[in-house]
């Protein structure tokens, strides 16, 4: 069946374009803002414990702890951010600490949405400062993403953990909003140079996000 | 000869035309009431604002600060306003309870090159300090950094404190360039940055558009002081080196007492009216200090942001001490809002820049309130500097400050909202129905949008 093979082998370009046709019109037609993933707080609790939250946070990785993921209670908790670190006294040095993680209105995440959560461990943003919106662009000032963005300070690692799904960080999202009791407990907020850190998240030490295609130099194919 | 002398030659004639004479229609007060009609023209002018140098600025009928416009309770008032800016502006009557046709928000630019009649009556007990500065759509910092800005006064008939001398301290800041011309970062510099921030503050501070003025005073005598804060973004802790100061108002009018106080944080937008006791011998001076005062978040706090500024000499004369004078114990009565008759109460958020998480958006109502309801407003700042609200048209009353009742009652249209703090408000929304903003009055941070719209209708939806 030569002639037949031919014709199919022709058609199938044709019905190709039209597919494609069809899908480019239903992704430029589809709503700019799809629901985000409904959270899941058992799968959010799991998360935060294998991610070592609580170890900056408060309660290391036991949930029943005092203080459980309720942020700075003493100064040992606090980070020397800069080449203070190393030499005390050098500068620049910036004092940061880990904020307050329980939906707490006054002194927590209370007044955040889970969608700024997402944000925050997504794209490093502090919820405080960036508008509560999806956003779609990868760059400042495109796709609701903020023209001059705040980043969460060192040594946050959302860098890591933005590595994970949609659903994952939605998952933390419910665990901190929807599993944690709120506790009152203010957390001064944490220095930082005036740019919130743009400049030293420009370093291409961080990689990008998504992570490029395996393998790269590094990586071999098993 | 030049053609931007003859407009201002044109523009610059203070009209402030013979008050009229006229009997209340309303009957809202005993006795004849008067319509007082003026005219203000906005423009650009070249003036001195730093001794030694000349400036481009914008100016309302030519002067930096505008005129001071002075009326009384009862006042039938109509300003007609040119426009002879480049650019769309607006005025709006910072405090007053009138219109919102009158109030002059963004919702009501004036084009250049146009005109508008602001027209309002002050009601009875509205005397108190106020000011005026355009507040158009993302230009008010940078119209108000240019030179529009002006007090206004409202005096009642029966004012306790009359015959007092008094002092008219409109405290504004600004940055210049070596050459004398306003300083304006340009949009990507770390300076605009730090003042999208902070907010624009600069390193020359007017009293009414002096700097360092000195003024005079006799040893035993009183002296009522209006202070206005004028400022983008600084906030004054106020204290007169030696003296205790009496505090006898906020930005709605006098209290029900006086109230003694050592300083006085007046954030932006707010204003104070206190008594100033002349305790020191004659031919003593004493410096009126700005004392640091942190509402700045870590990241963007300035370095020198722990020093005091001197912003004014008081200069006691050699003259013989006067007898002291005798003030009232009593000022005058402010009626409480009761919270029983509170049908509502909103949160609303503040966080960095945002209201709600949101920015302003002209076309979209965030609040819906009915015509004559008494509302209690919780604003929670959730970030690490300070935040002043600012309701317009409507005086409220502060009930608490993180918790702490308020010790006294007040009429304010302004309060500062703590680095993590919440202020509870009562207000009443007893008339004029419209749009009113709400917003930081951070002018930086209001021009990007930390600003909502309150929708006052008869139905409340």
């Amino acid at each position: 069946m030569p002639h037949d093979a031919r014709a199919t082998s022709r058609l199938i370009p044709a019905l190709a374009s039209v597919f494609l046709l069809v899908f480019a019109i239903a992704a430029w037609t589809r709503s700019p803002s799809p629901a985000p993933p409904r959270g899941d707080v058992l799968r959010g609790r799991h998360l935060v414990i294998t991610h070592a939250c609580g170890d900056c946070h408060g309660g290391f990785t036991n949930p029943a702890a005092p203080g459980w993921l309720a942020g700075v209670m003493s100064p040992e908790q606090e980070f020397k951010i800069g080449p203070c670190a190393v030499t005390p006294g050098a500068q620049p040095c910036f004092t940061t600490r880990p904020r307050n993680l329980t939906p707490d209105n006054a002194t927590g995440l209370g007044r955040f949405s889970e969608r700024q959560i997402f944000n925050a461990l997504r794209y490093g943003l502090r919820p405080e400062d960036t508008p509560d919106v999806t956003i779609t662009g990868a760059k400042p000032g495109v796709g609701n993403f903020p023209e001059h963005p705040h980043y969460l300070a060192p040594p946050m690692p959302w860098m890591s953990w933005r590595n994970m799904s949609d659903q994952e960080l939605f998952d933390i999202a419910a665990y901190l909003k929807r599993g944690l009791k709120p506790v009152a407990n203010k957390v001064q907020d944490s220095e930082g140079p005036p740019d919130f850190w743009a400049g030293e998240y420009a370093d291409p030490k961080y990689g990008s996000y998504p992570a490029p295609a395996f393998p790269t130099a590094n990586e071999v194919r098993p | 000869m030049p053609s931007s002398w003859r407009s201002r030659r044109l523009f610059a004639f203070v009209a402030f035309a013979a008050p009229v004479a006229v009997f209340s229609a309303a009957g809202r007060t005993p006795g004849p009431a008067r319509t007082v009609e003026l005219t203000l023209t906005a423009a650009p002018a070249r003036l001195s604002l730093v001794p030694g140098t000349t400036s481009d600025v914008f100016a309302y009928n030519g002067q930096v600060p505008g005129p001071t416009l002075e009326f009384r309770e009862g006042d039938h008032v109509v300003i007609h306003f040119h426009n002879a800016l480049p650019e769309a502006t607006t005025i709006h009557w910072h405090g007053l309870h009138i219109p919102s046709t009158s109030d002059g928000s963004p919702l009501t630019p004036i084009r250049p090159g146009g005109s508008y009649d602001y027209v309002f009556t002050l009601l009875p007990g509205s005397a108190g300090t106020y000011w005026y500065h355009p507040h158009p759509d993302r230009r008010t910092g940078y119209q108000i950094a240019k030179g529009l800005y002006g007090a206004l006064i409202v005096r009642a008939a029966d004012d306790p404190l009359a015959g007092i001398p008094e002092r008219l301290l409109v405290l504004s800041d600004n940055r210049f360039l070596p050459n004398g011309e306003v300083d304006f970062p340009s949009p990507e510099s770390p300076q605009a940055e730090i003042d999208e921030e902070n907010g624009r503050e600069g390193n020359v501070v007017f009293i009414s558009g002096k700097v360092m003025p000195t003024d005079s005073i006799r040893s035993g005598g009183v002296q009522r002081w209006r202070i206005i804060n004028a400022s983008a973004a600084r906030v004054y802790r106020l204290a007169l080196e030696g003296h205790d100061l009496i505090q006898v108002g906020t930005d709605g009018g006098l209290f029900e007492r006086p109230v003694p106080v050592k300083e006085i944080v007046l954030a932006n937008s707010e204003r104070a009216e206190i008594l100033v006791r002349a305790t020191g011998a004659p031919g003593s001076r004493a410096v009126l200090r700005a004392l640091p005062y942190d509402r700045y978040a870590p990241q963007t706090r300035p370095l020198d942001w722990n020093t005091s500024r001197d912003l004014l000499t008081l200069q006691y004369t050699d003259e013989a001490p006067v007898a002291p004078v005798a003030l009232p114990g009593r000022l005058r009565e402010v009626p409480a809002l009761d919270t029983a008759d509170a049908t509502v109460r909103r949160v609303i958020v503040f966080s960095q820049g945002m209201i709600d998480g949101r920015k302003m958006d002209m076309r979209r109502v965030d609040e819906r309130a009915r015509l004559g309801a008494t509302e209690i407003w919780q604003i929670e700042n959730v970030v690490g500097m300070d935040h002043p609200f600012h309701l317009h048209g409507f005086q409220f009353q502060v009930l608490d400050r993180n918790g702490v009742p308020e010790p006294f009652r007040a009429w304010s249209d302004g309060i500062n909202v703590p680095k993590h703090g919440t202020v509870r408000i009562i207000v009443r929304f007893d008339d004029y129905p419209g749009k009113w903003m709400y917003h930081c009055h951070i002018l930086d941070h209001e021009d990007e949008g930390m600003m909502g719209i309150l929708a006052v209708t008869s139905t409340g939806r």
